[in-house]
């Protein structure tokens, strides 16, 4: 559905892209993993068209470069910062952006009635954005990316700073995108969102590409080795081991348990491993 | 072609919803402009009053000569007459009460004997130093009705042989000289010439029989007028200069706005090319500027009588106005990169344009230098352009190089606008 080839950007001294190459399937999520600054953002306007690589090649559903109308006309973006008009209410917004993506008559009614059901903000359409809460102007945000029934959703960090509520609300509407078949790249820095959302996810730092894989397979690649914590007379132990039940039997032959757990690796071991910083850190 | 416009269109009219929710905006591009005119019209004297000099007119003669002079005076439309005496009309004057006066003196009627040995007939004029122009102007006025009652002598025959008789006997009256003698001749030449001219004129003098000294033609000239008919007429085309330039500056200030708040990066990542945000954006500061244009005029034509001379002319004045403020506009909105930083430089350009283009003084009140230097601003253009078409009744040739230089300039800002902006947008 998207593929950026050998993608490469700078900004003056900075690089923003090095070589960055992605191959989004159709109908899935894919996670773009990375703390601020990584290129995420970057990466979503080389792949909308918004700015030219110096160097690679960007390609949309097979039909060629974003730059052209009518591909973008099948994209529908949610930039990370709330780009609405304030003093337009919930619906009017809506009804523009449906018109400049070329919406019109009952077409653009009926999709503007969904998106705002969407959004949750059905009862609240004649209210504007400027007195909407914050993680309304999310939801508004991201259904005005949605409004003209794109097959390709690109999602810049959609839940930066709103309540878990509308967090949850936000998530569970991308689900249902995935279930109707469309395809959507979703930028953050939150692993949590990406492990509980992404199909696959790209965990990408200094505009490089450093894996690519579900959340299992990352984990079983880079996370390392699952550990067995035990407490053992009082005291906890800590073993790494790909047979945690051979380790747990060896530990009840030994003496008397008290508690045992095992933990799986998250992904922020994988960016740890990667990287050799924390994600939260970095 | 539909498909295409469409979207401009809806970014007009998002602009045009934009700019109705924001009363400021609103205030400033409308209802400050028409305050603007209405209160600096009635400062200039508004309707019918303005440009009459109050003076007092002393007639210390009380001939049937004084009086007629003081009638004429009286008939004059640059004057507010009133009569009294010397002391009183000395005291108005002192208390700048009153302009100036005009005297006719004790034997200003009697003076005709003298006429013909260059004695003038005397008037004096008491003026208030402060009040030069004016004094100046009464001088010229009171000369010309002296002529005028001067010529009515000699228009009538009767009264004419009257006071050439009266001259000769005052001559007579006289030491003999070489003067007197020529004039005892020209006398005698003169009222031979009457004696002859009466049977002419049927014995009562009149306009067949009349002799006139100087005759002056007074012709209405339907266009090229010089001064407009009341103050509303120059400070209605200045109060659209400013709701042009408000409407501009907002719409420039918006294009910033939308910049900063990132609907632009949003509208950019649509299918819309450049061209079409800049062309609703220039769609939306038309209308606005041709609504301005057309709810200043329609107040100033119903309630302070402002007038259009040619309702074509006005037509092509207002589009040319627009044209070019969306030009500025467009270049405005590029040079700033915030709010802040395009609202300041956006009003220390456009401020000294508006003040050496005639937004503040009138352009036919302004020194000649200044008026000079005003052709480089497009706000003496502008407000040319639309004086053209309502009081200095400007011809289609002559509305041509105003409209043309309003529009050249609109294309050089539409153009360096948009090149600007395709080069900020690649960087």
């Amino acid at each position: 559905m998207l593929r950026l080839s050998d993608i490469r950007k700078r900004f003056g001294a900075t690089v923003a892209l090095d070589g960055l190459s992605l191959d989004v399937r159709p109908g899935e999520i894919l996670g773009l993993l990375g703390p601020n600054g990584a290129g995420k953002t970057t990466a979503v306007h080389v792949a909308v068209g918004l700015v030219a690589p110096d160097s690679g090649e960007v390609i949309v559903g097979g039909a060629g470069s974003p730059r052209t109308p009518e591909v973008r006309r099948r994209i529908g973006v949610a930039p990370q910062a709330l780009s609405l008009y304030e003093t337009l209410s919930s619906e009017e917004n809506l009804r523009f952006f449906g018109r400049v993506y070329g919406l019109s008559g009952r077409t653009l009614a009926s999709r503007v009635d969904w998106a705002l059901e969407l959004a949750a903000l059905t009862d609240r359409r004649r209210e504007p954005a400027a007195r909407l809460s914050g993680g309304m102007k999310r939801r508004l945000n991201l259904a005005a990316a949605l409004v003209h029934d794109p097959e390709l959703v690109l999602l810049d960090e959609p839940t930066v700073g709103v309540d878990p509520q509308s967090r949850n609300a936000i998530l569970e509407r991308i689900q249902e995108l995935r279930n109707v078949g469309r395809t959507v790249v979703y930028t953050t820095h939150y692993m949590e969102e990406a492990a509980r959302l992404c199909d696959r996810v790209a965990i990408v730092d200094r505009g490089r590409l450093l894996a690519l894989g579900s959340v299992d397979e990352l984990v079983a690649a880079h996370g390392g080795e699952p550990a067995l914590v035990a407490r053992l007379d009082g005291a906890e132990i800590r073993i790494a081991t790909r047979d945690p039940a051979s380790e747990l039997s060896g530990l009840l032959a030994r003496g008397r348990v008290d508690d045992v757990r095992i933990e799986r690796a998250s992904l922020e071991q994988v960016f740890l491993h990667l990287t050799g910083r924390s994600l939260r850190d970095a | 072609m539909r498909r295409a416009l469409s979207p401009v269109v809806a970014i007009a009219r998002k602009d045009l919803r934009l700019l109705a929710r924001n009363r400021g905006a609103l205030f400033f591009a409308a209802g400050w402009p028409i305050l603007m005119a209405i209160f600096f019209g009635l400062v200039f004297g508004g309707r019918g009053e303005r440009g009459r000099i109050p003076v007092v007119a002393v007639d210390e003669d009380g001939t049937p000569e004084s009086r007629s002079l003081v009638a004429r005076l009286g008939t004059s439309t640059a004057l507010e007459l009133t009569g009294g005496s010397r002391e009183e009309a000395e005291g108005l004057v002192r208390r700048g009460k009153k302009a100036a006066a005009v005297v006719v003196p004790a034997g200003y009627g009697a003076a005709a004997a003298g006429l013909f040995r260059g004695e003038a007939r005397r008037i004096e004029i008491l003026e208030d130093p402060s009040r030069e122009p004016e004094a100046a102007m009464l001088a010229g006025i009171a000369t010309g009705a002296a002529m005028e009652e001067l010529a009515t002598l000699f228009s009538d025959p009767a009264r004419a042989t009257e006071a050439v008789d009266r001259a000769r006997a005052d001559l007579a009256a006289r030491p003999p000289s070489e003067r007197r003698r020529l004039t005892e001749r020209y006398l005698g030449e003169l009222r031979t010439y009457l004696d002859d001219l009466r049977p002419l004129a049927g014995g009562t003098g009149g306009a067949a029989g009349g002799f006139h000294p100087v005759s002056v033609e007074r012709r209405t000239l339907r266009v090229g007028r010089e001064r407009p008919r009341s103050a509303f007429d120059f400070t209605f085309p200045q109060g659209i200069l400013w709701g042009v330039i408000g409407s501009a500056l907002g719409f420039a200030l918006s294009l910033v706005t939308e910049r900063t708040r990132g609907t632009l990066t949003r509208l950019e990542m649509s299918p819309l090319s450049r061209a079409h945000v800049l062309a609703g954006k220039a769609l939306a500061c038309a209308v606005t500027i041709l609504a301005v244009e057309a709810g200043l005029l329609c107040v100033g034509a119903l309630f302070f009588g402002v007038r259009p001379t040619s309702w074509a002319l006005t037509l092509a004045a207002a589009l040319s106005v627009a044209a070019c403020f969306v030009g500025v506009m467009m270049l405005v909105a590029v040079l700033g990169r915030s709010e802040q930083s395009a609202g300041g430089l956006a009003w220390s350009i456009m401020m000294p344009l508006a003040m050496v283009g005639g937004a503040m003084v009138p352009l036919f009140a302004m020194p000649s230098w200044m008026q000079i230097l005003g052709n480089l601003s497009p706000v003496k253009w502008g407000i040319l352009a639309l004086e053209g078409a309502t009081w200095r009744g400007f011809s289609p040739s002559e509305m041509a190089l105003p409209c043309a230089v309003l529009v050249a300039v609109g294309l050089a800002g539409f153009a360096l606008g948009v090149g600007l902006f395709r080069d900020g947008a690649r960087a």
